[in-house]
């Protein structure tokens, strides 16, 4: 037991000493997590529907071979970042790119550094999200593509009103996954300088040493950014499920909505007594005016 | 004729090397309410498919109004648009409630106002009676109200021309009648309509042209009375008494 007072004791000195600069560091985790995935999901998507264009052999060649180096180049950019760490992709980008530039490109400064690890981030989760949202768009129902076609929708509007939709529902769990993921795995951008989370760790036993109330810290952290993450996404889940039960409508719809081109009040065009007309026979009426006088 | 809607002409149809039209030609009217039937794999959904260029015809043409639309260049989304299609598996779209299911096509194809468009399909809502169930979700309704919706769906879009891919097929017993009353009731309002089908009753009663399809041809076409009543071929006959025996 005194080993547990004094793990506390050691924390609550950290914490008193340290706590803004912890927060801090939760905050930039958080920020970065929340960007890289957000982006990382839309280079997914737009990867995903690359992907799934339907080509068929009667499109003309055109066609098939921009398809087929489109499909070539998504191919590759997948294989390539999903194959290598992610710290090494830190690196080969923060280092590579002003070396190869001659410092032409380079990553300076602190939004230097927000860039370059937003940038690694996104462009990792990108390729994870790319063939989620295959698998996503695969998995809808053909029918439901033809029963657009059907009623004359085209490949566009298929995909945006009715497949995405139902995929986008599908693949969440997928991109609650990258996120978590993304909040946890964020810490390696330390080896380019971003000061995040686990970075502040580093930074606070440097001076210190108290690496183990330190490392609980963090990962109490941890934890519970995960935790309210995986919350916050079943929730989201539950809302886009919408709910089990309907209400049975008894009363007549066709009435109730017929005539409601504009608001009642401002009348129809084919409603002769709507109030401003009513209201300037009423004028009329009061100051005398006949219709013949007109 | 100037009321003809639909003009098949020589229409075939191959995947790979299996041959499942051929030399189709059959004519379709303003009103005509024309019945396909034919065993399974007789290649009846293929031909609806093909009319709704669901499927690419191998060769043959498809003549709409006049013009042929198999051909490149072919605007396919405006043409489905003309001609409404009830699947066998209802396929409504699950992220929609029934009424946004049956708003859609209207807004997005037609450019319809949403209003009028709300309008439009709550009438064909109730006219399949399904009004009270606008707020729900495909998921949460029976076969043959999903059915139902599917077809005020079709409906909403104003449509020449339905066609119907086998519509009761798989629903329960107890449900292929409140369909079928309504196919019944869109028939006698002088709505044109291409049914796959193997109600024979409806083939029977409602229909006012049968085509009997086997191994990719049509075999026999006619009225009701001279296909079903009084075969001429031999696959005809034999196609109707498992019916009967059935």
């Amino acid at each position: 037991m005194d080993l547990f007072a004094k793990l506390i004791n050691d924390i609550s000195r950290l914490w008193t000493k340290y706590s803004s600069f912890y927060l801090g560091g939760i905050w930039s985790t958080l920020k970065l997590a929340v960007i890289a995935t957000v982006i990382g999901v839309l280079i997914g998507l737009v990867c995903g529907i690359l992907n799934t264009i339907p080509c068929g052999r009667n499109d003309n060649i055109v066609k098939r071979a921009v398809l087929k180096i489109i499909r070539f180049v998504v191919r590759a950019y997948v294989e390539i970042f999903r194959g290598t760490p992610m710290v090494l992709q830190a690196v080969f980008i923060f280092y590579g790119l002003p070396y190869f530039s001659n410092g032409a490109v380079a990553f300076r400064g602190n939004s230097g550094m927000w860039l370059a690890a937003v940038l690694v981030v996104s462009i990792n989760t990108g390729a994870y999200m790319a063939e989620s949202v295959r698998g996503g768009i695969i998995s809808v129902d053909p029918g439901q593509t033809e029963g657009a076609k059907a009623i004359g929708m085209t490949h566009v509007q298929t995909m945006i009103h009715v497949i995405l939709p139902q995929a986008l529902r599908n693949i969440i769990p997928q991109i609650g996954n990258n996120f978590i993921i993304n909040i946890k795995d964020t810490s390696v951008m330390f080896v380019i300088g971003f000061v995040e989370f686990f970075a502040t760790h580093r930074n606070i036993v440097g001076v210190n040493l108290m690496y183990f109330p330190s490392a609980a810290i963090e990962m109490v952290g941890y934890l519970c950014l995960t935790l309210a993450a995986s919350f916050l996404l079943r929730w989201l889940e539950k809302r886009l499920d919408g709910s089990d039960n309907y209400e049975l409508v008894s009363d007549d719809q066709l009435v109730m909505a017929a005539g409601t081109y504009a608001h009642p009040d401002r009348g129809t065009p084919f409603d002769e007594r709507h109030k401003p007309s009513r209201d300037e026979v009423i004028q009329e009426v009061k100051i005398g005016k006949q219709r013949g006088e007109r | 004729m100037a009321d003809t809607i639909l003009e098949i002409r020589h229409l075939s149809k191959s995947f790979g090397s299996h041959e499942v039209l051929r030399d189709i030609d059959f004519t379709v009217s303003k009103g005509d309410v024309t019945a396909i039937i034919g065993a399974s794999g007789s290649g009846k959904s293929t031909l609806l498919r093909c009319v709704n260029l669901l499927e690419t015809p191998t060769s043959g043409e498809i003549l709409f109004h006049g013009k042929d639309v198999t051909g490149r260049g072919v605007n396919a989304p405006e043409y489905r648009s003309h001609v409404g299609m009830v699947f066998q598996s209802f396929n409504l779209f699950n992220n929609m409630s029934v009424l946004e299911n049956c708003i859609v096509g209207q807004v997005k194809v037609l450019k319809k106002g949403r209003d009028e468009a709300k309008e439009n399909a709550l009438r064909f809502l109730q006219y399949v009676g399904m009004a009270p169930y606008i707020n729900a979700k495909p998921r949460q309704l029976s076969g043959g109200q999903k059915q139902r919706v599917a077809i005020a769906r079709a409906l909403a879009m104003g449509p020449e021309v339905l066609l119907f891919d086998e519509p009761t097929s798989a629903l329960d017993p107890e449900m292929v009648g409140e369909v079928l009353n309504v196919m019944q009731q869109l028939a006698s309002g002088g709505m044109t309509m291409l049914v796959v089908t193997h109600e024979m009753a409806f083939a029977r009663d409602v229909s006012n042209h049968v085509v009997y399809m086997n191994q990719g041809v049509i075999c026999e076409q006619g009225s009701p009375a001279e296909v079903l009543g009084n075969p001429q071929k031999q696959e005809t006959k034999d196609f109707l008494s498992r019916f009967r025996n059935n």
